[in-house]
C-alpha cells in the first residue's frame, strides 16, 4: 500500500484548479496556490521569505507569503519564461488582466491587458516560436506572450476557454495546443492553425499532456479519458466531478499514470491505456489541484495533491518491491472471486435458459395461466423491437422536434423505455414511462438535439404485459444523424439572402449519398443534375438550399453562418477535401459585425472617459481627505463635517461610477466574444490552410483597424 | 491497544442465501479446523472444510425450497454438531456426516422464518406465530400482534425455565413464559437479530444481545422479573441494519468480542474495555450483504478467523494469518501452486460453461424464429428493503441482486426528493418529468461494474401518498427487469412508539359507521408504516406514532365501527381525515366524521418545533458568515478583535458545516410543515388561508416564537 510520504496543513483555502509549483530562486519549489479574496499564496518551506511590495508575511505561519492581487483570480501557472534563466515567473490572470511577477525579487514583469479575460494559463514552447510562451486561453480567444509581454501568438477559437495544455500531438518534437472549449470541443492548434478537432459531450475542464501523442481530459458531467491522437483510448464516468488531472509514473513502470482528483476528495491513479485503477486515496474534502515536484529536495519529483481546505499531501512512487501493486489486494483473491463471479453469471444464464425451455413444453394448450404470465412477464419468442426516426414539425402545442417510435411487432406493451445518450438530454438519459391505462406497444419519443452533432442514442425498452412485475429488455442502438433536425422543404420559401459558393471535383452521386447520411429524409433524394435540395430548420434559422451544378459547383444557401460551416466541414471531412476555398456573402453577417465594431469603439471611448474621471475623483478626494483632517486638527468640526460629507458623495459617485464601468465592460466583453466568434465561424466555412489564413488575415484587419478589408477577408477568404 | 488486522479469503460461492444460514460445526480440539455448513435458497444444504485452500465437501444435498434458517443443535452436554434446518414448514435434521435423521413437518400454515434448537426443544417462528415443540411435540403457542424477526431461549442449562425471546417488528421484545407473554421490553429499533452475549449468555444466562434494521445493537438483561438495559450502540454513521452476530474471540485477549455483519456489507469487531463497553476494534466492507457471521477456525489450525457469508452465498473468510505477501521484503511475491491450480481449474471450468452458453444462446435466438414459441425467463432474487431512518426523517431504499447491476429507474407518482449518498457510486440521472402522466420523478442510475447493491435515500412529504416503482435490470443474459413498488404513505414521517404522553393538548377525530374491524385496520394500515398486514387480535386495537420529524404524537385506537384518532398536530389530523374518507367513500362506506379541536395544541405544537427551527435558524446563520470570517481571518491573521461569537464560529466552523451537509433543506421542510400546520388550522375553522402564506413566510424569516403563536392566532398579521 503506497502512504503519503508527507502531509502538511496549510490552513488556506485552496481555490480549485488554481495550485502550481515553481522554482522562483532556480532552487526551491514553492507550492503557490490562488486562496479566498484575490490573494495568492506562496509557501516556501525551504527559505525565508522577501517582504515588502506585493509580498505581505504573516505572523503565524511565516512558510507562507501572501500575494495581493485584489482582483479575482482565474488562473495562475509558473514556469520559466526566459530561454536562458533559471528563475521561473509566476503568472496569474484575473478576468481582465494578465501578470507576470517574479516572486524572488518581488516585482512585476509585465501586467497585459486581456479584454478577453484569462481562463487558463500554460507556459512552454509552441511550436516553432522560439522563446517560450505563457499562453492564455480567454472568451474565444488565445494569446501567447514572451518574457517581455509582447504576444508573439493569437488566434481564436470556438467558444471560452476552459483548459489547455502544451504537447506533443504531431510528434515532430515540437509542442501542439491543445484547447478545450465550452462548446465540448477540444481543437488542437499547430501554432495558429487547427489540425485536430474532437467533440466531447461536455465543457472540458481539464487536460493534461502524458507521453508522446497521449493527452488525459475530464469533462464537467465527471468524466475522464485518455486520447491518443484524435481517437480516444478509454473513459470513465462517474458521479463525482473531475476537478484536476495530472500524469505521474506512480507505480514506476515506466510510463505515467492519468491522476485524477476529485470534488469528493478521492485522488485516483489510472492506467493510461486501460483506464483501471492502480491506487487511490482520500483527502477529507474536495481535491483543488495536483502538481508534481521534488519538495522534499532530496532528488526525487513526488506526486503532491492539495484539497481545497489546504491539506497537503505528497506521494513517491513506489519502489520496485510493491510490484506496481499499490493497493492492498491481494491479486490471486481478486482473480479467483473474479473468475468465479464469471462462472456464477453463466451458470445463471444457462439456468435462464433451461427454464425457459422448460416453460416452453410446460405450456398447456390452453395457454399459461395469467399468474404466470404477470409474475414471468413471458412474451411471445418472436417479439421484436422497432424503432424509426422521423422529422416532426411540430403542432400548436409542441415544438418541433425528431421523433422516434418505439413499437413491438405484437400485441405485447413498453412498460418503460430509456435512452442514454450523451449531450442531448439534461442528464445522460431520458425516460418515457407511460401511466398504466395508456400502456400500448407503441411510444413516441421526442428529441431536441441541441446542436448537430451525430448522436448514438441506446434504447432500453421493457416489453411485458400490462400486469407484469417481470420484463424483458430490448437494447437497440440507433444513431441520429448530424443534421436531424432539418426537414426537406420546396421551393415556396422565402430565399435566404446569404450565400456560400465553392467548387469541388466530385461526382453529383457522392454528395447525395452525404445528403441521405446526414439528413432524416423518407426516401432517399435521388442524384439529379443540377442538384437542387432544399430543408428547412426546425430551430427557426430558416431554409437551407444546397445546389450543385454538373461542374462541381456547389452553393449552400442559408442565413445560418453557424449551419454552413458545418455543413461545409462535414462535406469536406465525407469527401476528404484537404483545402477549401469558399466565396462567402453574408450581408446580414456583414452589417451586424459593422454595428459591432462600432459599437466596441464606443465602449473603448466610455472606458476611457470613465478612467478619467476616475483619476480626477482620486485627486479630489485626496484633497478632500486632507482638508477634513485639517479642520478636525484645527477643532473646526463645521468644515470637518463638510469635508467628510463630500467625501461622502464623491465616494458615492465612484462606486456609481465602479458600476457603471463594470457594465461597460461586460458589454465590451460581449461584443469582443461576438467579434471573434465572427472570426471563426468565417474561418469554419473555409477548410485547412485556407482556414487558418482568414483567421489569421482578419485578426490582421483588426489590429490595423482597417474594416473594409475584414469584410473582404470574410467574403472571399483573402485580403 | 492492539490493532487487529485481518486478511481477507474467498472460500466458495453457493447460492443467494438467507440472514442466518452459515454455522461452523464445533471440533473437540481446540483451534482445530471447523467444518462449514451452509444452506442455500435453492435448498441445497452442503458441509465442507478447507483443505490446501480449497473447498472439500462433507456432505450437500439435493436442490429443493428454499431455506430461511439454519441452526446447530445436540443433546444438552454434548457438542452441538447436528445440523437442522427450516424449509417451507419443515424441519430437517443432518449429521455431520449428513445423513438425514429428522424430516419433522410442523403442518404450520405460516413457514418457518426463524428457528431455535436447545437440545430437544425446538422454537419456531412463522410471521406472526411462535411454537415450541419438546421432541416433536407441540408444547406452547403464542400469536404475536407484530412479525416476529428473530427467537432465541436462554440457555436451559442455566436458566431452569424455559424462557423463550421473541424480537418483534414493533420495537419490542416479548420474553414468553408457556403460552403466555412474560413481558415486553422496548428497544431502540425495530429488532431483527438476537444472539446471546458472550455465548452463555452472560454471567446468569440471561444477557441477550439484539440488532436493529436501524444499525442500533445493544445489550439488556432478561430475569423473570423484569429487564435491565445495560448498553447500547448508537448507529452514528449510518450503517447498515444488523443481520447477524456473534461472538467470538478474535482479539485473543480472553474475552469474546463481538462479531456484527450488516446489511450494506459492513463486518465489524467490537472488543469491551475495562468497563465492559463495547468499543469498535476492527470494520471492513464487504461488497454485498453479511447475511450470517461467526468466529472460529476454517482454513488452518491455529488462526482465527471471521466467517461471513453473503447474500449472494460467497462464504468469506477474515483470517488472522498473515498472508505470504507480507512474508519479507524483496521476497518475490509468488502465487502459490495451490491457487494456480485453483486458477486454472475454473478457467478451464469458464471455457466449458462459455461454450454451453453460446450453444443455448443460439437455440434461444433460434427461437424466436418459432411464431409459437414463448420467452420466458425466470425471476431473480432481489433483496431489498425500504425504511424509515429516525435521525434525519427520510427514506433509505436498499437494493441487492446477486449478480451485477446494469440501471435501476426509480419511477414516483409523487413528489419526492432524492439524496444523493457518498455509498453509491452510480451515475444518476434525472430525466424531465411529465406529470400528466403521473410521473413525479423519473430518475435512471447507472451501476459501475460489479456493483451489486445500491442504496438511496429518499425523502417523502406528509400528505403526498403513492407508489415509488424501482424497475431493476442485472447484468444477465437474456436481459430482463423487474418491478418493485414502494409504498409511500400518507403519514410518511411517523414511527410506531410505545409511550404517549397524555399531558399534551391533543386533536380528536373520531370516525364511526358500519365498518369491521379488518376493514379500518386496512385503512389505518394504508396511512401509517410499521402496521402489521394482519389484523391483530383482540376487539380493539390501540397503535401509538410519533413523527420522526417534529416529535408530535399520534394515537389510535380501533374498534369494528368505530375509530379515534388523537394528535397534538392538528396537520396529522387533517391528513388522517382526508385519507380515510377518501378510503371509505372508495368501499362506499357511510362514515360520519366528527372533530374535537383542541386550540392550545396548535401554540403547543409550535413551541415543541421552536428549538428545532430556533437551532436550524442559528446554524443557517452561522454557516453563512463562515466563509466571510475565514476571509478576515487571513487578511488579519491576529482575531482579537473579533466578538467572542464570532471566534467561536470560526473554531467550530468545520462541525458548523457539516452538521448543515448532514440534514439539506432541514429548514425549508420545517418551513412547509408550520405553513401546512397554519393552513390546516384553520381549514378546520372552515376558512381558506392560503393567500396569507407569503405573510407567514416574512414572519419566519424574521423568527420570533411569540410572534409566530400571535400570527397563528389571529389567522394574519
Amino acid at each position: 500500500m503506497l502512504v503519503p510520504i508527507f502531509t502538511l496543513k496549510l490552513n488556506h483555502k485552496i481555490n480549485p484548479r488554481m495550485v502550481t509549483i515553481g522554482k522562483y530562486d532556480g532552487k526551491h519549489p514553492n507550492l503557490t496556490a490562488a486562496t479566498t479574496a484575490g490573494k495568492v499564496f506562496v509557501h516556501n518551506p525551504h527559505t525565508r521569505a522577501v517582504r515588502g511590495g506585493r509580498a505581505s508575511e504573516i505572523a503565524v505561519d511565516s512558510d507562507i507569503s501572501l500575494l495581493n492581487i485584489n482582483q479575482k483570480i482565474s488562473a495562475i501557472c509558473a514556469g520559466s519564461l526566459d530561454s536562458m534563466g533559471v528563475n521561473d515567473i509566476l503568472m496569474v490572470g484575473t478576468q481582465t488582466n494578465l501578470l507576470a511577477y517574479d516572486v524572488q525579487n518581488n516585482t512585476d514583469i509585465f501586467y497585459k491587458d486581456a479584454p478577453d479575460g484569462v481562463n487558463a494559463v500554460v507556459m512552454g514552447k509552441l511550436g516553432t516560436i522560439n522563446t517560450p510562451l505563457a499562453i492564455t486561453g480567454g472568451n474565444c480567444a488565445l494569446s501567447g506572450f514572451d518574457i517581455e509581454g509582447n504576444d508573439l501568438f493569437w488566434t481564436v477559437t470556438g467558444d471560452n476557454v476552459c483548459s489547455l495544455a502544451l504537447c506533443q500531438f504531431s510528434g515532430d518534437g515540437r509542442n501542439q495546443l491543445v484547447v478545450g472549449s465550452e462548446d465540448y470541443d477540444i481543437r488542437v492548434f499547430q501554432e495558429d492553425e487547427i489540425i485536430a478537432e474532437m467533440t466531447e459531450t461536455e465543457a472540458i475542464t481539464a487536460l493534461c499532456p502524458m507521453t508522446d501523442a497521449r493527452f488525459g481530459y475530464a469533462l464537467a458531467n465527471g468524466t475522464v479519458g485518455v486520447y491518443e491522437k484524435n481517437s480516444r483510448y478509454w473513459r470513465i464516468k462517474s458521479k463525482n466531478q473531475a476537478v484536476t488531472i495530472d500524469s505521474f509514473d506512480l507505480d514506476a513502470d515506466g510510463v505515467p499514470e492519468l491522476i485524477t482528483g476529485w470534488s469528493n476528495g478521492k485522488i485516483d491513479a489510472r492506467s493510461d491505456r486501460t483506464g483501471e485503477v492502480v491506487f487511490r486515496d482520500n483527502l477529507s474534502s474536495a481535491i483543488a489541484g495536483i502538481v508534481q515536484g521534488d519538495y522534499r529536495m532530496d532528488g526525487n519529483m513526488e506526486l503532491i495533491c492539495c484539497s481545497n481546505e489546504g491539506e497537503v499531501r505528497g506521494y513517491l512512487p513506489a519502489n520496485q518491491e510493491q510490484k506496481g501493486n499499490l493497493m492492498d489486494t491481494n491479486i490471486e483473491q481478486e482473480t479467483i472471486r473474479d473468475l468465479s463471479q464469471r462462472k456464477q453469471n453463466l451458470i445463471l444464464e444457462i439456468k435462464n435458459y433451461e427454464e425457459n425451455a422448460k416453460a416452453g413444453k410446460d405450456e398447456r394448450p390452453s395457454g399459461l395461466g395469467d399468474l404466470d404470465k404477470a409474475q414471468m412477464g413471458i412474451i411471445p419468442a418472436n417479439t421484436q423491437l422497432q424503432t424509426t426516426l422521423t422529422v416532426n414539425s411540430g403542432a400548436e402545442n409542441s415544438a418541433p422536434h425528431v421523433e422516434l417510435t418505439v413499437n413491438t411487432s405484437n400485441d405485447t406493451v413498453l412498460k418503460s423505455v430509456l435512452i442514454f445518450a450523451e449531450g442531448i438530454f439534461e442528464g445522460e438519459s431520458h425516460v418515457i414511462h407511460p401511466n398504466t391505462p395508456s400502456l400500448s406497444n407503441s411510444l413516441k419519443v421526442p428529441i431536441v438535439p441541441p446542436k448537430d452533432i451525430p448522436v448514438d442514442l441506446h434504447i432500453k425498452a421493457f416489453v411485458g404485459t400490462k400486469s407484469s412485475m417481470q420484463f424483458h429488455v430490448f437494447e437497440v442502438t440507433r444513431q441520429l444523424p448530424r443534421f436531424s433536425m432539418y426537414v426537406p422543404c420546396t421551393d415556396q420559401v422565402p430565399e435566404p439572402k446569404s450565400s456560400v459558393v465553392f467548387t469541388i471535383n466530385e461526382r453529383i452521386q457522392r454528395v447525395v449519398l452525404w445528403i441521405n447520411q446526414n439528413f432524416l429524409v423518407d426516401e432517399d433524394i435521388a442524384a439529379e443534375t443540377p442538384l437542387n435540395v432544399g430543408f428547412l430548420s426546425l430551430r427557426g434559422s430558416g431554409p437551407i438550399f444546397i445546389q450543385m451544378q454538373a461542374n462541381g459547383q456547389i452553393t449552400i444557401r442559408t442565413d445560418d453562418m453557424d449551419l454552413a460551416g458545418d455543413l461545409i466541414q462535414a462535406l469536406a471531412s465525407f469527401l476528404g477535401i484537404d483545402d477549401l476555398q469558399v466565396v462567402a456573402d453574408y450581408p446580414m453577417h456583414m452589417e451586424d459585425l459593422k454595428n459591432l465594431l462600432v459599437k466596441v469603439d464606443e465602449f473603448h471611448s466610455v472606458r476611457q472617459k470613465l478612467t478619467a474621471e476616475m483619476a480626477d475623483h482620486s485627486n479630489l478626494i485626496r484633497s478632500l481627505v486632507v482638508r477634513a483632517e485639517d479642520a478636525r486638527l484645527m477643532s473646526d468640526m463645521r468644515n470637518m463635517r463638510r469635508g467628510y460629507m463630500e467625501l461622502f458623495d464623491l465616494n458615492r459617485d465612484l462606486v456609481n461610477g465602479y458600476k457603471i464601468r463594470c457594465s461597460n465592460h461586460q458589454e465590451l466583453l460581449n461584443c469582443l466574444k461576438l467579434v471573434n466568434q465572427t472570426i471563426q465561424k468565417a474561418g469554419q466555412l473555409r477548410v485547412g490552410k485556407f482556414k487558418t489564413m482568414v483567421v489569421s488575415s482578419c485578426r490582421q484587419a483588426i489590429k490595423e483597424n482597417n474594416i473594409s478589408a475584414l469584410f473582404k477577408i470574410i467574403k472571399t477568404g483573402t485580403s | 491497544m492492539m490493532e487487529l488486522s485481518l486478511n481477507r479469503v474467498d472460500y466458495l460461492q453457493v447460492g443467494v442465501t438467507c440472514p442466518r444460514t452459515m454455522r461452523l460445526l464445533p471440533e473437540k480440539k481446540a483451534k482445530a479446523p471447523q467444518k462449514v455448513a451452509v444452506a442455500d435458497q435453492t435448498g441445497v444444504i452442503q458441509c465442507f472444510n478447507i483443505k490446501k485452500g480449497e473447498a472439500v465437501s462433507a456432505f450437500k444435498t439435493l436442490p429443493g425450497p428454499k431455506i430461511s434458517r439454519l441452526e446447530l443443535g445436540g443433546t444438552l452436554g454434548s457438542l452441538a454438531d447436528k445440523v437442522f434446518a427450516a424449509c417451507g414448514s419443515e424441519i430437517k435434521g443432518f449429521t455431520k456426516k449428513g445423513k438425514q435423521f429428522l424430516g419433522f413437518d410442523t403442518n404450520l400454515t405460516e413457514s418457518i422464518k426463524t428457528m431455535w434448537v436447545c437440545g430437544s426443544h425446538l422454537f419456531l417462528g412463522g410471521n406472526y406465530i411462535f411454537n415450541h415443540y419438546l421432541d416433536c411435540k407441540d408444547e406452547n403457542y403464542y400469536l404475536c400482534s407484530d412479525r416476529i424477526n428473530d427467537i432465541l431461549c436462554l440457555p436451559l442449562t442455566r436458566v431452569k425455565e424455559v424462557t423463550p425471546v421473541l424480537a418483534c417488528q414493533d420495537r419490542v421484545l416479548r420474553v414468553i413464559e408457556g403460552s403466555n407473554l412474560l413481558y415486553e421490553v422496548e428497544v431502540a429499533g425495530p429488532p431483527q437479530s438476537l444472539s446471546l452475549f458472550a455465548d452463555e449468555g452472560g454471567e446468569e444466562g440471561e444477557d441477550v444481545l439484539y440488532g436493529t434494521s436501524d444499525g442500533k445493537v445493544g445489550l439488556v438483561q432478561l430475569n423473570r422479573i423484569s429487564p435491565s438495559h445495560k448498553w447500547e450502540i448508537p448507529n452514528e454513521k449510518r450503517s447498515g441494519g444488523v443481520l447477524c452476530m456473534d461472538n467470538y474471540d478474535i482479539t485473543a485477549d480472553g474475552i469474546s468480542d463481538l462479531l456484527i455483519g450488516r446489511d450494506d456489507g459492513l463486518v465489524e469487531v467490537y472488543g469491551y474495555n475495562d468497563a465492559d463497553e463495547p468499543i469498535l476494534r476492527y470494520s471492513t466492507t464487504l461488497s454485498e450483504s453479511v447475511s450470517s457471521i461467526q468466529g472460529g477456525v476454517v482454513n488452518s489450525s491455529g488462526f482465527d478467523e471471521v466467517i461471513a457469508c453473503t447474500y449472494a452465498g460467497w462464504i468469506q473468510g477474515l483470517t488472522t494469518e498473515p498472508s505470504y505477501k507480507e512474508a519479507g521484503p524483496g521476497e518475490k511475491v509468488q502465487v502459490s501452486d495451490d491457487t494456480q491450480g485453483k486458477i486454472s481449474h475454473l478457467k478451464s471450468e469458464l471455457e466449458s460453461l462459455q461454450s454451453k452458453v453460446m450453444q443455448e444462446r443460439e437455440k434461444y435466438h433460434y427461437q424466436a424464429m418459432n411464431t409459437k414459441a414463448i420467452s420466458a425467463v425466470p425471476q431473480f432474487n432481489i433483496n431489498d428493503r425500504f425504511s424509515l431512518n429516525r435521525d434525519d426523517a427520510s427514506y433509505t431504499l436498499s437494493i441487492e441482486v446477486q449478480v451485477a447491476i446494469d440501471n435501476i429507474l426509480l419511477q414516483s407518482d409523487v413528489p419526492i426528493d432524492l439524496l444523493d449518498t457518498e455509498k453509491n457510486t452510480a451515475v444518476v440521472s434525472y430525466s424531465a418529468c411529465d406529470t400528466e402522466n403521473g410521473n413525479f420523478l423519473l430518475a435512471t442510475y447507472r451501476c459501475q461494474a460489479n456493483t451489486t447493491r445500491l442504496e438511496l435515500k429518499i425523502r417523502s412529504i406528509e400528505g403526498q401518498y403513492g407508489t415509488l416503482q424501482a424497475y431493476i435490470t442485472p447484468r444477465l443474459q437474456p436481459k430482463t427487469c423487474q418491478l418493485r413498488q414502494y409504498q409511500i404513505k400518507p403519514l410518511s414521517l411517523h414511527q410506531r412508539t410505545h409511550m404517549l404522553d397524555d399531558s399534551r393538548p391533543m386533536n380528536q377525530l373520531k370516525l364511526t359507521g358500519q365498518f369491521s374491524l379488518a376493514e379500518i385496520h386496512s385503512w389505518v394500515s394504508y396511512c401509517l408504516p410499521e402496521i402489521p398486514e394482519r389484523t391483530p387480535p383482540g376487539d380493539s386495537i390501540n397503535f401509538h406514532f410519533l413523527s420522526t420529524f417534529l416529535d408530535t404524537q399520534l394515537d389510535c385506537l380501533y374498534k369494528k365501527g368505530e375509530g379515534v384518532f388523537r394528535s397534538d398536530n392538528i396537520s396529522t389530523i387533517s391528513i388522517l381525515k382526508d385519507v380515510l374518507s377518501k378510503e371509505a367513500t372508495k368501499r362506499k362506506i357511510n362514515l360520519n366524521i366528527s372533530y374535537d379541536l383542541a386550540d392550545e395544541s396548535v401554540a403547543n405544537t409550535l413551541r415543541r418545533i421552536h428549538p428545532k427551527l430556533e437551532y436550524q435558524l442559528l446554524l443557517a446563520k452561522k454557516v453563512q458568515l463562515v466563509d466571510a470570517l475565514k476571509e478576515l481571518q487571513i487578511h488579519e491573521g491576529d482575531l482579537e478583535f473579533m466578538s467572542p461569537e464570532y471566534r467561536q464560529i470560526l473554531e467550530e466552523a468545520d462541525t458548523l458545516q457539516q452538521e448543515y451537509k448532514k440534514q439539506p433543506c432541514h429548514l425549508e421542510r420545517l418551513y412547509g410543515m408550520i405553513t401546512d400546520l397554519f393552513i390546516d388550522k384553520f381549514k378546520f375553522k372552515g376558512s381558506n388561508v392560503k393567500t396569507k402564506v407569503p405573510q407567514l413566510l416574512e414572519v419566519l424569516d424574521n423568527y420570533e416564537l411569540e410572534n409566530l403563536i400571535g400570527f397563528f392566532e389571529a389567522g394574519g398579521v
